[in-house]
């Protein structure tokens, strides 16, 4: 407790091997007062803190798996698991439905205020080429880029957003002959951003859209 | 009069040879007449609730829960006093997480039934008395913690899909799965579809052909179908202090 008093007064000590002007920095961020605090704009304006300064480039804190989506569009020797020209989407497996059922994602208890997912679906009683077709259709104008392969795409943004480009991945899969699965997730860039992009998305959709995720959440 | 018997009791050295005697005397009666009640009380067909737990009781219990699982003794405080407390008072305010308390938080909704609550909320209730308290909600975290073995995930599905616990998933409990999750989700297969997803999972999972799936088949499975365990990992177990950021200002764990 002891130590969240000190850090409330802003009352600390600079050893004395730090120079003036990290000093001053750190000094104007320990600030309590947010109203006189340094904002980020200031910080990357500061002498000290410009000083051999590389803009970052973000990288993905992976929690979705690409390695497949990754492999399809690698297209080298070591990742190629003979891809012959598909006739039909991967089925699902029961397994694999069974795990969408809410009472089996436990994250939802770490989801403090709903935050935006990383990784959504949607159901689509159209045939697999033509969902594809439809996505390809509606995400261009947004300004994304599209690569297909077999029934995965990728789609990236061509202007860079927060964090980087989004680029988002998705796929079908075969729940039965009439009716697919679509799965549309982040594969890049700012979460904020995905979420906009796929209302955007499921709008030009909406045709295609048998049943969203919402709608599948209105149960009893 | 029992009550200063006992306090004489644990005062310790300071006991003359005629209190010890009295008081040794007195303990066994206390305990009698306490099983007595008891005993009384079921003959009446009165069952007690299960003795909530209102607070643990400190720090040694954190410690305690903190070594046998993946979990710092901050990670045990922060699910303790931001999530264990939450859930547990949302319908009921004992201390324990009662059914409908976690459908609450998975579904938003505390009414209606789904078999995979009803499968998670049972491996999750150790002691199978109808609530889960802060120790066994930790020990089923533990095996979500990313750092678990996958052994243990790989188990922990098992026992989850095998419904009547055989020791096998059977076909039927398959079927029974996949209406229930075309029920929640309210799509409609006709029954040559649903028995067509159904044959086809067999056929990559049964390697012995028996129309059911034993855990050796159930390894390879997954272990040739990774995403099948992704529901079995939570990320956020890696740095549950940093989601809550009241924690911070509220822990009671000095620096570590």
């Amino acid at each position: 407790m002891n130590l969240y008093k000190k850090i409330s007064v802003a009352e600390f000590t600079c050893p004395p091997w730090l120079s003036f002007s990290a000093m001053k920095l750190i000094t104007r961020i320990l600030d309590p007062n947010p109203m006189t605090r340094i904002t980020i704009p200031e910080i990357l304006q500061d002498e000290w803190f410009r000083k051999d300064y590389k803009p970052p480039v973000f990288e993905e804190k992976d929690d979705t798996n690409l390695d497949d989506v990754e492999a399809v569009f690698k297209d080298s020797e070591e990742h190629h698991v003979t891809e012959k020209r598909k006739e039909q989407p991967t089925t699902m497996n029961a397994f694999e439905l069974i795990s969408m059922s809410k009472g089996l994602n436990l994250g939802k208890l770490f989801d403090a205020e709903q935050g935006f997912k990383r990784e959504t679906r949607f159901t689509s009683k159209c045939p697999a080429n033509e969902i594809i077709h439809k996505i390809e259709e509606a995400a261009k104008p947004l300004g994304f880029d599209v690569h297909k392969k077999n029934y995965k795409m990728r789609l990236e943004n061509l202007k860079a957003g927060r964090k980087g480009n989004l680029n988002v991945a998705t796929e079908i899969f075969q729940v039965a002959p009439s009716l697919h699965m679509v799965e549309v997730r982040k594969a890049k860039g700012d979460t904020l951003e995905f979420h906009k992009f796929y209302k955007n998305l499921s709008s030009s959709l909406d045709d295609v859209v048998w049943k969203t995720e919402e709608d599948m959440k209105e149960v009893k | 009069m029992d009550s200063t018997g006992k306090s004489f009791f644990f005062r310790g050295s300071s006991l003359t040879m005629g209190e010890s005697i009295c008081a040794a005397a007195l303990i066994p009666i206390v305990a009698a007449v306490d099983f007595l009640f008891f005993a009384a009380i079921n003959c009446f067909g009165y069952r007690p609730r299960p003795r909530p737990k209102k607070c643990l009781s400190g720090f040694a219990d954190m410690i305690r829960l903190a070594d046998e699982s993946r979990f710092t003794v901050n990670d045990i405080e922060a699910l303790y006093d931001e999530l264990f407390k939450k859930l547990s008072s949302s319908i009921i305010d004992d201390g324990l997480i009662h059914k409908e308390e976690l459908q609450l938080a998975l579904f938003q909704a505390p009414k209606g039934s789904n078999l995979f609550l009803d499968r998670v909320f049972d491996l999750f209730d150790e002691k199978k008395n109808g609530v889960i308290e802060f120790e066994e909600f930790v020990h089923a975290l533990d095996v979500f913690h990313p750092y678990a073995p996958v052994e243990d995930k790989i188990d922990f599905a098992f026992r989850l899909y095998d419904l009547r616990q055989t020791g096998f998933i059977e076909r039927e409990e398959v079927k029974q799965m996949v209406i229930a999750i075309l029920m929640e989700s309210e799509l409609n297969l006709s029954d040559d579809l649903l028995e067509e997803i159904i044959d086809k999972t067999f056929a990559d999972a049964d390697a012995d052909k028996d129309g059911r799936i034993n855990k050796e088949e159930w390894k390879a499975f997954v272990l040739h179908n990774p995403n099948l365990l992704k529901n079995m990992t939570l990320p956020h177990l890696k740095c549950i202090t940093t989601l809550f950021p009241s924690f911070v200002f509220n822990t009671g764990v000095e620096d570590l």
